[in-house]
């Protein structure tokens, strides 16, 4: 039993940190990506290196202090031990309230290798040119929350993850330098930058939205009716049924008795004043309370003395012929 | 006389930090509303227990201070308000108000008469005619989604959704949500004279069967699995309606019950009205925006009533006359709950003084709880 116990005790602690987890750092994003940076963002010391955004696509506020970058491919070994694998990253610090981010808000981290300059600054630079490995793990150092392959992209260049109205997510994007985006919503070639945009674009009127809400709200209510009027068919008649077999159940009981009776005094040869007298004893009984336990159930109590239950009168007179 | 100087400075620089030093007009109009929320709730009785914290917190909200980093606006972080504020921001109040709402509803009267699901989701077409309107006033679709839930009349759904969707419009939204339940018994009459004929407000309905314990334990459950699956994004306000629910029927657990439905919801409404009204600061809500969130607002209550005792007396239409529906309990479609219902009875008994619609009522003011947070998930799923 108690091992019992501690297994689903252990099986509820799993499901609520991967409940937390699924809710959590998951939902963090790499976004956007730009590595040559020579006209665009410039950071806190006016100084421009290439930057890499992060998402939070949740609707909560998270924290992604403590998750680490990297664009060292090594990381992904998981035969290193954590501490191998966390010196291959860039720490993403603790104490800045910049970290903490809220629905769909983003963050942009430069990559200028100069970590002393603060906490949006990292420990590499990106390479441009060259194919860019990007990771982000989360704070344990082992899972990967996402990352993404940079091309090769000119100066300015963005390379941008957009939501994709036709297929079925997002898609990367190659962006010209006037279409970076860092800190807000990636918007590129026309796309949408998620769903919102596609409903003002495809249902401008609400009319689509309208119909298919409504429709769902009917389908879920009406789901609701059809089960709730068959069950409470199904119920009422099984309570018919049930009183039905009550009734016929005291019917029976009923003819039994009268059958009794009927037996009782026509073959039995009990009086029936006696009879009639100790119903009507056993009835009196029952009105004052002091029939045992058992509900429904006249029962006469021979406890206490009454002619009734007089010894004298249970007992067969001596045979005058025996003196 | 350096001292004197010295004091003399310090009191300067202590004005500056005052409200009256820091207050501008706007702050003054808000104030002013909140005392006319209180006025309402005190004087006249409009659902105290809402506009109270609500009124309260709208003057907390709006009293100025020097931003100078003392971690006390609601705005600011690990200040205690923010510290309140995050059950709004991050939208869990208003699940924990369903679970209190579910632990204090009896829904025998919708199991009993199940058809009155039907006019329950009838009325949400109150929230989409509002969304359609919204979409035409120029809101972008998440906003008009976080605007047009107001017609569901459920508070705690229109802060749910507008947190997720429209967290800019939330304490607006909020705000008018509750301010037009409050007028309930004044927008919705008219609507019921206008839209029935005298003898359609005379019909008798036969009482509901009882219902016995064990339907009423089946119902969470079974109401459960079926919205939530449909709707998956509304499983944080059903999830909460149900159990609430399951802990009042399952009468095993009465004190849970018991707790849900009377401490912990009343913490919460305290919170979440003092909260919200804090979060109605003038330089955030005397915007355009505003006013045309409480033309909407009305304009989703009356949509609402208005499409919940139509489509009763549309269905009176397939309906045997013994079995016809009294349209005034039409409007409790909208789930504003007890007092849609309360109006039905008492127009009912306005033109019978034998026709009690109350316990008839009920059945589509519950389903309207069910159908708006369906409806809420619906719009969480399509514009998250």
């Amino acid at each position: 039993m108690m091992i019992h116990k501690r297994f689903l005790g252990i099986l509820m602690g799993l499901a609520v940190v991967a409940a937390a987890f699924g809710q959590g750092a998951r939902s963090f994003k790499i976004s956007e990506v730009v590595v040559s940076n020579t006209n665009g963002l410039i950071d806190e010391y006016g100084g421009r290196s290439g930057w890499i955004e992060i998402a939070n696509t949740s609707w909560g506020t998270i924290n992604i202090r403590n998750c680490y970058l990297t664009t060292n491919r090594e990381a992904l070994n998981a035969e290193l031990s954590v501490p191998e694998r966390v010196k291959l990253m860039s720490l993403i610090p603790k104490g800045d309230s910049r970290t903490n981010l809220s629905a769909q808000q983003r963050i942009v981290f430069f990559a200028d290798g100069r970590t002393n300059l603060g906490t949006v600054h990292t420990n590499f630079r990106l390479e441009p040119g060259k194919p860019n490995f990007i990771a982000l793990f989360d704070g344990n150092g082992k899972t990967l929350l996402d990352s993404v392959t940079v091309p090769p992209l000119a100066e300015n260049q963005a390379y941008a993850r957009i939501y994709d109205a036709d297929g079925d997510g997002y898609k990367w994007l190659v962006l010209e330098g006037e279409e970076a985006t860092p800190g807000s919503p990636n918007v590129g070639q026309g796309q949408g930058e998620d769903k919102i945009a596609e409903w003002k674009e495809k249902d401008p009127h609400g009319i689509a939205m309208s119909i298919i809400a409504m429709g769902v709200v009917f389908t879920s209510l009406v789901a609701l009716y059809v089960f709730f009027r068959l069950f409470g068919y199904a119920w009422t008649m099984l309570s018919k049924m049930s009183r039905v077999r009550a009734i016929r159940a005291v019917r029976d009981q009923a003819d039994k008795a009268a059958v009794m009776a009927k037996q009782g005094l026509e073959t039995k040869g009990v009086d029936m004043k006696v009879y009639m007298a100790l119903i009507a004893m056993a009835l009196k009984e029952y009105e004052e309370d002091v029939h045992d336990v058992e509900s429904n159930v006249l029962t006469y109590h021979t406890d206490e003395y009454s002619e009734w239950s007089a010894k004298g009168f249970t007992m067969r007179e001596w045979p005058e012929n025996l003196h | 006389m350096e001292i004197f100087d010295f004091i003399g400075a310090k009191l300067a620089d202590f004005l500056t930090y005052t409200g009256f030093a820091c207050a501008e007009w706007g702050n003054w109009g808000m104030i002013l509303a909140g005392a006319f929320f209180l006025w309402l709730a005190i004087k006249k009785d409009f659902e105290p227990l809402l506009l109270i914290p609500i009124g309260l917190g709208i003057i907390l909200g709006n009293i100025p201070f020097k931003a100078v980093g003392l971690e006390i606006g609601l705005y600011e972080d690990n200040s205690v308000l923010n510290f309140f504020y995050s059950g709004v921001k991050n939208g869990w109040y208003p699940p924990l108000v369903f679970l209190g709402i579910g632990a204090m509803t009896d829904f025998s009267a919708l199991i009993a008469n199940p058809k009155l699901l039907l006019v329950g989701a009838a009325a949400q077409f109150g929230i989409f005619g509002a969304y359609m309107i919204a979409l035409a006033m120029g809101f972008e679709p998440n906003q008009a989604a976080g605007i047009a839930i107001i017609g569901g009349a459920d508070g705690p759904t229109a802060i749910f959704l507008s947190s997720k969707l429209s967290p800019n419009l939330m304490g607006a939204i909020a705000v008018c949500a509750y301010s037009y339940m409050a007028l309930v018994p004044v927008i919705q009459p008219p609507l019921m004279r206008l839209l029935t004929t005298k003898k359609e407000r005379l019909i008798r309905m036969k009482p509901a069967r009882e219902v016995s314990q064990t339907e009423k334990i089946i119902f969470p459950i079974v109401g459960l699995l079926m919205t939530a699956f449909i709707v998956p994004s509304g499983l944080p306000l059903l999830g909460m309606l149900f159990f609430g629910n399951l802990l009042k029927e399952s009468t095993k657990t009465t004190r849970l019950a018991k707790t849900a439905g009377s401490a912990l919801n009343d913490t919460i409404v305290m919170l979440l009205g003092l909260t919200v009204g804090c979060s109605t600061q003038a330089s955030e809500f005397l915007t355009w925006d505003t006013i045309k969130i409480f033309m909407l607002g009305a304009l989703a209550f009356i949509i609402a009533t208005a499409s919940g005792v139509l489509f009763v007396k549309f269905f009176n239409l397939f309906l045997p006359k013994s079995k016809k529906i009294n349209p005034l309990i039409g409007n409790a479609g909208v789930s504003a709950v007890p007092m849609a219902a309360r109006i039905s009875q008492n127009l009912g008994l306005e033109y019978d003084s034998k026709n009690y619609l109350l316990m008839h009522a009920m059945g589509p003011n519950v389903a309207g709880v069910i159908g708006s947070a369906v409806a809420a998930g619906v719009l969480l799923g399509f514009l998250s």
